[in-house]
């Protein structure tokens, strides 16, 4: 059970800066409140109690999104059901509709955020991959006397390690800032143990652009999650196919190299079997997704003789 | 813990209400506002039975804070029929097709699938069966199965878009005869409502709760249980121990070997040890937390073939051999079978634990009434047996015991054992006040039975043209720490070991073997499961050896009518054979023996399959081809 002796739904930014500013040591930030509840249970963290929790999903400068200069600023509560819903965003985030669609279900998208899981830094995030294949930025804000002093970083270089971030004290994230990838196709792939709901065991993102005709990879975005501390970004292998004819052949040599990525703790062999898979999965869902013909799985294992 | 002064409309009703700060919304429509119809399954947001609707978006209620609720508009389960916060008008399209295609079985899960339904048909009126059950992603069924569930989105969604008439969703006629029509269940409207109150849902004037300390370790010595710094708490109504039992503790489906609270030692991870009734949830908790215990580790058994062995740690004293129990069964002379075979074939096979996950988690409410008579409400499957052991246990009268059966919310034998209902017992007698208890998903999962585990070694010897000769068939099987249903089981297991199969020669042995894993005890099928795994399994290698196809070696071998089982009964009409030839058909099989083809098989994969883990319905409106569309 989680119990708090305060919880606080500030509506500015200030406020909610200055709350978390005077917050006691062990105090939590809030927004979607889907993964704290849980974790507040038996065999994870138990009974917890915090001293206050500041809930950020009333701050209205935390809510919606605007794109200019090729980049898509998202707002800190921006939800999950988000990508999907909205065709403005689906436009321009080719790869979170599929992302979205396979992070838990409808109602938990409607509360959870997308700057909500990559503060999270698990691991296995979701939503991790495809910020990071959106050359995703993270912004900051923090108090400097009364003053709101604001920061931005790569997604990249803010994550450290499985639960941990380059966020200070008292400092709250107010919104990702991502690439338009509008005529990109995407795609998200993702084993767990259930359909819906489930943590990811790995997951892969793919974003790609090809030339009018469909013949050549012009620009490719790929990344994992869940094969060690942090997501990775394959920028080798998007190196390698870019620029370059598309064909089965490419996309099967391509996929066998992040296989040595995996450095996971545990199901290390397992881990390594899907990425294959996955990243060929990826490439192929997201040629689909830009109307590219979808081969037939005998294709596929042909190409890897 | 802060209070939250809140303003929202409930079910288009203003409330205005304090809320304790740590409540989620769900504690506060079930326990401030009485709206019972919202469940508590899992409380991680796992399995939809709290789904709720906040400014028109379905949420789960488990995972919201209550002050996430201010100023918003809610409907619950309760509000979708209108006229009142608590449900009074007429049932909506959706609650009706639930209720005509039989969609609610233990009805537990089904005030979340209406809300989820509700919402998908909200969301899109056109949705098709893909994106229904892509909607209904978030929200688990244990006993009705989907498929009815699905059904009734499907006729709610024609009659609401005016497609059919609304009379599919009356009753369909009963004819002459109940069998063979489609009849309406009588409980239906009761549970698509959210009306129908189960144990958990059951409030009484002046209740207490109660939280059960459980032991950390598989196997303990109890040298000390020290209590009075929790008696001490403001709040704390009593706690109880082994100690506080005042007749012949112990209980069980057949051996009364469990005692409601560990006596001296624990025997298994997540065993009751002591319990405490306070006044709210929170305050019982802090208790548990001050109840001091002192433990002498022992030494913990966890195979149950290792626990056979000579000398190997005991569970229980008065069985020193840790058998729970062994049935053997002898027909014919097996070795004279075996050295009549062309071929002998001998293997291993293994079942796993498993939970029955129904979506109620066990709960009770238990009082003493005007008469003295010491009353439990919980969903038992076995309430006149229970009656009866709990009479001894509290040493009363059976006519001062009385037990009564709430709403089981998915039970599977899972509620056969009377785990809880003694502390209750023991609870509301000590305090003279109503106690009621709810288990948390994980406390259910941890406490209580669990199907066998099974090592079984199967040797059979056949003929070269399939006929069976003799079975040697031995079953291991993990009882756990304490004996509830296994007996039963490993009767059940060693009735049904040669499944449907005529065979002049067997020796069978079952074994129920006590172990300080979680216990065992009844769980659909009540052994044949794990008897019929290995028996099936075996005959498809045999097939495979003798070049037979499966369903041949199945039929050379079958009972025909007036057969006489190995347990001497004679079976008047036996339907094998058409259960084979409906599988065979259904099914596509192509004939042959079960040699590896793979890819070359051209029953697999094609009409009436579905790909694996495919998600995406709602993406297919944009036209394009792709593998993510393929719902």
């Amino acid at each position: 059970m989680l119990t708090c002796d305060q919880y606080h739904m500030p509506t500015t930014l200030p406020e909610a800066l200055a709350l978390w500013r005077a917050a006691p040591e062990g105090s939590r930030l809030v927004a979607g409140a889907t993964d704290i509840l849980p974790w507040a249970r038996e065999g994870r963290a138990g009974h917890v109690h915090l001293p206050a929790m500041i809930d950020l999903s009333r701050i209205g400068e935390l809510s919606g999104y605007a794109i200019a200069d090729g980049r898509v600023r998202l707002g800190a509560n921006v939800v999950y059901q988000q990508f999907l819903t909205d065709d403005t965003l689906r436009a321009h985030l080719p790869c979170m509709p599929f992302c979205s669609i396979w992070f838990a279900d409808d109602q938990i998208r409607e509360q959870a955020t997308l700057a909500g899981n990559v503060v999270n830094a698990s691991p296995a995030a979701d939503g991790t991959p495809p910020v990071l294949a959106l050359n995703g930025d993270i912004e900051i804000a923090g108090l400097d006397g009364d003053t709101v002093v604001r920061r931005s970083l790569a997604v990249a270089d803010f994550l450290k390690g499985p639960g941990k971030t380059d966020l200070r004290p008292g400092e709250i994230v107010t919104a990702l800032t991502c690439d338009s990838l509008e005529g990109y196709g995407g795609s998200f792939q993702k084993v767990g143990q259930r359909r819906s709901l489930v943590i990811s065991s790995v997951c892969a993102v793919a974003c790609i652009k090809t030339d009018p005709a469909g013949e050549v990879f012009e620009d490719v975005r790929l990344a994992l999650g869940g094969i060690g501390p942090v997501p990775v970004r394959l920028t080798d292998i998007e190196d390698m196919l870019k620029g370059q004819r598309i064909t089965r052949e490419l996309i099967a040599e391509a996929s066998s190299i992040p296989v040595t990525r995996v450095a996971s703790r545990t199901r290390q062999d397992y881990r390594r079997t899907v990425v294959r898979g996955f990243v060929e999965a990826a490439i192929d869902d997201a040629l689909a997704d830009t109307g590219a013909p979808v081969p037939v799985p005998r294709e596929r294992e042909k190409s890897h003789v | 813990m802060s209070d939250i002064d809140l303003e929202l409309q409930v079910n288009n009703r203003n409330v205005r209400r304090r809320a304790q700060s740590h409540q989620r919304l769900l504690d506060f429509l079930r326990d401030d506002l009485n709206l019972t119809g919202t469940k508590e399954g899992c409380g991680a947001g796992e399995c939809g039975t709290c789904s709720v609707f906040v400014d028109g978006k379905l949420v789960k209620s488990c995972l919201m804070p209550v002050a996430k609720a201010q100023g918003t508009t809610i409907e619950t389960i309760e509000g979708l029929a209108g006229e009142g916060m608590s449900g009074a008008g007429d049932l909506t399209p959706v609650q009706k097709a639930f209720h005509k295609t039989g969609a609610s079985q233990c009805g537990y899960c089904i005030p979340g699938m209406v809300m989820a339904a509700t919402s998908a048909l909200r969301e899109n009126p056109a949705a098709d069966i893909e994106e229904i059950k892509e909607r209904l992603g978030g929200n688990i069924c244990r006993c009705t199965g989907y498929s009815k569930i699905f059904e009734a989105v499907e006729i709610a969604r024609d009659v609401i878009s005016g497609k059919i008439a609304a009379t599919a969703l009356d009753a369909d006629g009963a004819g002459s005869s109940y069998i063979g029509n489609n009849v309406r269940r009588l409980d239906a409207p009761s549970k698509v409502s959210g009306r129908l109150r189960y144990a958990g849902d059951m409030v009484m004037p002046g209740m207490l709760h109660m939280q059960v300390l459980r032991s950390p370790h598989a196997h303990a010595a109890i040298t000390s249980i020290d209590t009075s710094e929790a008696a001490a708490l403001p709040g704390v109504a009593c706690v109880i121990t082994a100690a506080d039992v005042p007749g012949e503790d112990g209980f069980g489906v057949f051996v009364h070997d469990q005692p409601i609270m560990a006596r001296d030692k624990i025997r298994y991870v997540g065993e009751a040890m002591a319990a405490v009734a306070a006044d709210d949830p929170p305050t019982a908790i802090k208790a548990l937390s001050l109840i001091k215990v002192a433990y002498e580790d022992l030494p913990a058994v966890f195979d149950p073939e290792e626990a056979m062995q000579p000398g190997a740690t005991v569970v229980h004293d008065y069985a020193p051999d840790n058998v729970v129990k062994h049935i053997p069964v002898r027909k014919g002379d097996v070795e004279a079978g075996f050295a009549d075979a062309d071929l002998i074939v001998e293997q291993t096979y293994e079942t796993q634990q498993v939970e029955h996950a129904y979506l109620e988690p066990e709960a009770g409410l238990a009082y003493v009434d005007h008469d003295d008579v010491v009353t439990v409400v919980s969903p038992s499957q076995n309430i006149t047996h229970h009656r009866h052991m709990l009479a001894k246990i509290i040493d009363r009268p059976i006519n001062k015991v009385r037990f009564i059966m709430s709403p089981v919310g998915g039970g599977f034998g899972g509620k056969e054992d009377m785990i809880y209902q003694g502390m209750l017992a023991l609870a509301t007698m000590k305090t003279g006040q109503p106690v009621r208890l709810v288990f948390t998903r994980e406390e259910s999962i941890i406490s209580t039975a669990k199907r066998h585990p099974a090592r079984i070694t199967y040797k059979m010897g056949l003929k070269n043209n399939g006929r069976i000769t003799a079975v040697a068939f031995r079953m291991i099987s993990d009882g756990g720490a304490y004996g509830l249903s296994t007996e039963g089981v490993m009767r059940k297991a060693a009735i049904l070991s040669c499944g449907p199969y005529d065979i002049p020669n067997v020796q069978i042995d079952t074994y129920g073997i006590y172990t300080n894993n979680t216990p065992s005890g009844a769980f659909r099928t009540f052994g044949a499961m794990q008897a019929q795994f290995a028996t099936e399994s075996h005959l498809d290698i045999c097939a495979e050896k003798l070049g037979l196809d499966p369903f041949e070696i199945r039929r050379i071998n079958m009972m025909g009518d007036g057969a006489v089982t190995h347990t001497q009964q004679t079976l008047g009409s036996v339907s094998i054979g058409q259960v084979l030839d409906a599988a065979e058909q259904s099914s596509g099989w192509e004939a042959g023996a079960p040699r590896m083809r793979g890819p070359e098989r051209s029953d697999l994969g094609g009409d009436g399959t579905r790909p694996p883990c495919t998600l995406g319905a709602r993406f297919r409106t944009s036209g394009k081809p792709g593998r993510q569309e393929v719902a």
